[in-house]
């Protein structure tokens, strides 16, 4: 139990919280069909990502300079789920659907 | 006083877990938001304050919100055909292990050629608000990419708006 709370407060847990979020975020995108789903599943890589520079910003560098990042990758992670919802709503509106799979023409 | 961080690491990869693999894609996005929830308490224990509330206020007042506003308006709640429908999970499931895997491996390599801190400079970095500093490095050294990110902010704002208009 010490042995597990030492490790999760390390540089190699947040690491490996950071590798699972990023597995579990391309086997989302990797199988769902749900236009959505997919959204949901690139937020967790985001995460991760996030995850990692900040971890290495505390644990290594002792900078902010990973925080700065990861604070950019927040705000691109925001504009890309505006822009994604709306994309499936034009398209659920165009076909009632939102599986991905459907969306195979460029233009109607 | 660690056990705070190694609860809320369990509690988001537990819910990452859900959100990768439950059918419905409610409860999927639901459990978003608990794991988005525990990064915010991993970014605290880090040292990033700012980031934490800024990840609550954005992905749990905002992504999440916005995510199950666009599942209630376009499809019926309960209904799992809709949902999801997955076919193949074998080869994603390899796929995904196996690029986790090696980014782990790779970033261990990583951690082993860069020196770690002393204990007393980490918990001076923890000790220490960031706000200020980041606020100064905005305004300093990351002037062009926070300029940048105004407009490509502002761009998804009325792309946004111009493709959810009514006909």
């Amino acid at each position: 139990m010490n042995h597990l709370v030492e490790f999760s407060a390390s540089l190699q847990g947040y690491l490996a919280v950071g590798a699972v979020l990023f597995s579990l975020g391309i086997f989302c995108v990797l199988t769902r069909k749900n236009a959505i789903g997919i959204l949901l599943g690139i937020e967790l890589i985001l995460n991760a990502a996030g995850i990692n520079f900040v971890a290495f910003s505390k644990f290594r560098t002792g900078l902010i300079d990973g925080q700065m990042v990861a604070l950019f990758i927040m705000l691109i992670a925001a504009a890309e789920a505006a822009v994604a919802l709306a994309v499936i709503l034009r398209f659920y509106r165009l076909k009632q659907t939102i599986d991905a799979d459907e969306a195979s023409i460029m233009r109607n | 006083m660690n056990k705070v961080l190694l609860l809320a690491e369990i509690l988001t990869v537990a819910s990452a877990f859900v959100v990768g693999l439950h059918p419905n894609i409610l409860y999927a996005s639901v459990f978003l938001l608990f794991t988005f929830c525990g990064v915010a308490v991993m970014f605290l224990y880090a040292g990033a304050d700012f980031l934490a509330g800024a990840q609550v206020i954005i992905y749990v007042g905002g992504v999440t919100i916005l995510i199950l506003f666009a599942i209630m308006l376009t499809q019926w709640l309960y209904k799992i055909k809709l949902a999801d429908i997955r076919n193949k999970m074998l080869l994603p499931g390899v796929l995904s292990i196996a690029v986790g895997t090696f980014l782990y491996r790779a970033l261990h390599q990583m951690v082993a050629a860069l020196p770690p801190q002393t204990p007393e400079a980490l918990e001076k970095f923890t000790a220490t608000p960031k706000t200020a500093l980041i606020g100064q490095a905005l305004l300093g050294g990351y002037l062009l990419p926070f300029e940048a990110i105004t407009i490509l902010l502002l761009g998804a704002m009325v792309g946004a708006v111009w493709l959810a208009r009514p006909e």
